[in-house]
């Protein structure tokens, strides 16, 4: 497995670098025929903000809710995983690829901040968009649309303001029209019956950091910093289809874990706080490392500074060697 | 190809609606095959024609711009390729990856999927589609959709759908029982006559009705599809929430029947709301029935922030009552949103009457305290016959409050003095009264609970759970306490409603509250 991976790396590589380019060295406007999505910024993306709030793991009222409910919001949430599970969404899809996911989750990481709507929004988004895909083959030139529907529904769950539909149009060259987006979000909503509440990484991130953060050896500000760099590894997972097979609760603490061993913290996260066997959650850590190599030029953008300078101890990692193949 | 379109068929056999999606999805891949073979689509691009290898594209496309067009904003772990490559595709594998290529070849696209780095301010439009010069028709979009062709889905199409198409990998033991609920009625308005009308609003109409199945009452809540945003948000809230919440204190969604123009929501029907019930027994309830009402509020309650749901919008009118007693918790198409708005859709202003101070004064972080302190104003106006704190703009709102509980200082509200909201109104200091002088009918026990709600600190609000047990409910015993969710309290035979001491049978006819009683369902 070692060896394909290796050689199946150059190509799959996010090319980080060049996108990366500041405006003044990017290509100039789009031509005319493609107008430039005239989009209103609700807020700034949180994201990149560097103020010291966002070392707050959890809000503290959150805390005094987790402290009341929270294990018993785990369970909920656990035992509703299995049922919200896409198992191999793409298996009969015709032209929908694992890499056309890939490219699509890939921008509609951006385009959530953009609005800067919540990780949460994010992670039911891609969840209504697999499972609608198990249920309704999509020809790849409807899957943007699929795409942007998805994130639609999500934010209206969970959003104060969700985006306009122009809004999303815009952002799609306005390829489709709002009675193809108003009529294929009927479909989704009909398709799924309504079960729209998945579990998501993101609460998982946060009940566990939770839990981290109230037993009495942890350090709230590493179990903080540890949050935010397991979310970046977290978006990175959700664009990967590899990484569809594993359960929101699982991929939360094994990016918790992760996190902890590239921020080298002193007190990590007691894996042991999940049910999961020790050999699945090295399974998925595996894989979750050599993603987090992969994408060593992108991670870090998505990431605070302040974690991002920490993160260079990624260097010591295994899986280096591998990367200049 | 063959292979794979055979493969389909298998797939897809045994629904008309799919068959024939599936013709024309075929049809539409033996053309993309066939024009990729003269390689049609590149001129249909306006481009020259190229190879179909990914460095080729690559190698063309830095020529005009700086960058490489080719990114793949994106891993793809060795394992997930490979087992997607193994994948029984065979004959058809080429087509999809010459699909790929294609999107991976699209000039504009690349410069635009430039925009997932999180460097980028505001992400450009990206069209990841290839044929990007031409709007997509809805008949196109339908085809793409295994849909029909017209641009409007028939009538009960969608019913159509919800019953002719399972996931297509679905055994014939699921799919059958689909049908065969959908023969018996479910799913389908016909199985519903409506009645009368309760309410309307801009976004929903509430009527009476009844099954045809069950030949019981229903509440059904048509809510409008469409709209410049598409589904309102507040039904897609409120349907995928109930779904999860089933509990003898949780108005339950029977069945929900989508139709192309519109939801409706099928719910069991309650004869009242607890506004109603406390105008017809003339604002003095038996003191009994107020603790078995708030009993059901916080079991209610409580099941649903173990569920993390918090309800947001408690009130009076949110609370259905039957001719048991039983009240039912119902309207959650405010719960897991992140704020409260002071305007509904329909721009009718939600009451404030039973929101809490912090929230007022612009607090965006809450949880399940949130809704403790509206359990607070509802425990007072059951017992004292009167809102608590009946404001009628925030200032007032709070004005009230302050009037009673008195003014918070940094002693009372830890933090209150540094919120610039609450320094700019300038409120009097006001000091606190006894509580008991305004609800003399309540006991101690009662008043210590009722105390405990109407806390300014949110972390300190006793929750649902925790008040269930308090002093104050002692008189319910203890069998109470361990009965399974979705059983009533009522099936306790110590548990009985009294007879309210205000109550005159309702000569008025129901038309008289008709009007505002279900408001609250309407937005």
């Amino acid at each position: 497995m070692v060896a394909r991976l290796a050689s199946q790396q150059r190509p799959c590589k996010r090319r980080r670098a060049e996108e990366d380019a500041t405006p003044a060295e990017r290509r100039p406007g789009p031509g005319p025929e493609e107008p430039r999505a005239p989009v209103k910024r609700r807020s700034p993306p949180r994201e990149r903000l560097s103020s010291p709030l966002r070392g707050r793991a959890l809000a503290p009222l959150e805390r005094q809710a987790f402290r009341e409910y929270g294990p018993s919001w785990y369970r909920f949430r656990k035992a509703l995983e299995e049922r919200f599970q896409p198992r191999d969404p793409l298996a009969l899809q015709p032209q929908v690829t694992a890499e056309a996911r890939c490219k699509l989750i890939s921008w509609l990481i951006p385009v959530h901040k953009h609005f800067g709507f919540s990780f949460e929004s994010l992670c039911l988004a891609v969840n209504t968009l697999d499972r609608f895909l198990t249920t309704t083959p999509v020809a790849a030139d409807c899957f943007q649309l699929l795409g942007v529907t998805s994130l639609l529904i999500s934010c209206k769950q969970v959003e104060v303001h969700p985006p306009k539909v122009k809004q999303l149009l815009a952002l799609c060259c306005n390829t489709f029209s709002h009675q193809q987006l108003c009529n294929l979000e009927c479909i989704i909503l009909s398709k799924l019956h309504f079960n729209l509440s998945a579990p998501t990484i993101s609460f998982f991130l946060d009940y566990f950091t939770h839990m981290r953060i109230e037993s009495c050896e942890s350090d709230a500000w590493e179990a903080s910093c540890a949050k935010t760099l397991a979310k970046g590894v977290a978006e990175l997972s959700l664009a990967d289809y590899a990484f569809n097979k594993y359960m929101p609760s699982l991929l939360a603490i094994c990016c918790l874990g992760l996190a902890d061993q590239m921020l080298q913290h002193q007190k990590p996260l007691d894996l042991k706080l999940s049910d999961y066997p020790e050999g699945v959650m090295q399974d998925c850590l595996d894989k979750l490392h050599l993603l987090v190599s992969l994408n060593e030029d992108s991670l870090p953008l998505v990431l605070p500074p302040e974690i991002s300078d920490q993160c260079l101890h990624l260097e010591n990692s295994p899986n280096k060697q591998k990367k200049n193949t | 190809m063959k292979k794979f379109k055979r493969r389909l068929s298998l797939t897809l056999r045994g629904s008309q609606t799919i068959d024939e999606s599936l013709s024309e999805l075929a049809e539409q891949m033996t053309i993309e095959e066939n024009s990729s073979k003269d390689n049609e689509p590149i001129v249909k691009n306006g481009r020259p024609p190229t190879s179909h290898s990914m460095h080729s594209f690559l190698h063309q496309y830095t020529g005009s711009f700086k960058k490489p067009p080719l990114r793949r904003p994106h891993s793809v772990i060795g394992g997930s390729l490979g087992s997607f490559m193994a994948m029984p595709r065979n004959g058809s594998r080429l087509d999809i990856v010459h699909e790929n290529l294609k999107m991976g070849s699209d000039g504009e696209s690349d410069q635009a999927s430039g925009t997932s780095s999180d460097e980028v301010q505001s992400p450009t439009g990206v069209c990841l589609r290839n044929r990007i010069h031409r709007r997509i028709s809805m008949e196109d979009l339908n085809k793409r959709l295994s849909l029909p062709a017209d641009i409007r889905i028939p009538d009960g199409y969608l019913e159509k759908l919800q019953i002719n198409s399972p996931p297509f990998d679905q055994p014939m033991s699921r799919r059958s029982r689909r049908a065969s609920l959908s023969e018996i009625g479910f799913g389908k308005m016909e199985t519903y006559i409506k009645l009368e009308k309760l309410g309307e609003g801009t976004y929903a109409t509430v009527y009476k009705g009844r099954s045809k199945l069950t030949e019981n009452l229903v509440a059904l809540k048509e809510i409008r599809l469409e709209h410049e945003e598409g589904a309102p948000c507040t039904a897609i809230r409120e349907v995928s929430l109930l779904k999860d919440l089933k509990h003898a204190n949780i108005v339950t969604l029977h069945d929900i029947v989508h139709t192309d123009k519109s939801l409706t929501l099928v719910f069991e029907y309650l004869d009242k709301d607890l506004k109603q019930y406390m105008d017809d027994c003339g604002n003095i309830m038996s003191m009994h029935n107020v603790k078995l009402f708030l009993y059901q509020i916080l079991r209610g309650l409580a099941y649903c922030h173990r569920r993390k749901v918090l309800h947001r919008d408690l009130k009076p009118q949110n609370l259905l009552i039957n001719e048991r007693g039983e009240l039912k918790l119902a309207d959650f198409g405010l719960a897991r949103a992140k704020s409260v708005p002071t305007k509904t859709y329909s721009n009718e202003v939600v009451t404030l009457w039973y929101r809490p101070p912090d929230v007022l004064l612009g607090s965006s972080e809450y949880s399940t305290q949130i809704d403790m302190w509206g359990v607070g104003c509802i425990f007072f106006e059951m017992a004292s016959g009167r809102p608590l704190f009946p404001g009628s703009t925030v200032e007032d709102e709070l004005h009230l409050i302050f009037r009673l509980l008195g003014t918070p200082s940094q002693e009372t509200w830890p933090g209150i003095t540094s919120s610039d909201e609450f320094r700019n109104y300038n409120f009097p200091k006001y000091k606190p009264q006894p509580l008991i002088n305004h609800a003399p009918r309540l006991d101690t026990e009662g008043i210590e609970l009722i105390v405990r709600f109407l806390q300014y600190e949110s972390k300190k609000r006793v929750s649902a759970e925790e008040a269930m047990k308090h002093a104050y409910f002692r008189s319910l015993g203890t069998r109470v306490h361990s009965i399974p969710e979705s059983v009533s309290i009522f099936t306790l035979k110590e548990i009985q409603l009294q007879k309210d001491p205000g109550f005159r049978n309702s000569t008025y006819p129901e038309t008289g509250h008709g009007k505002n009683r279900r408001q609250s369902m309407l937005f």
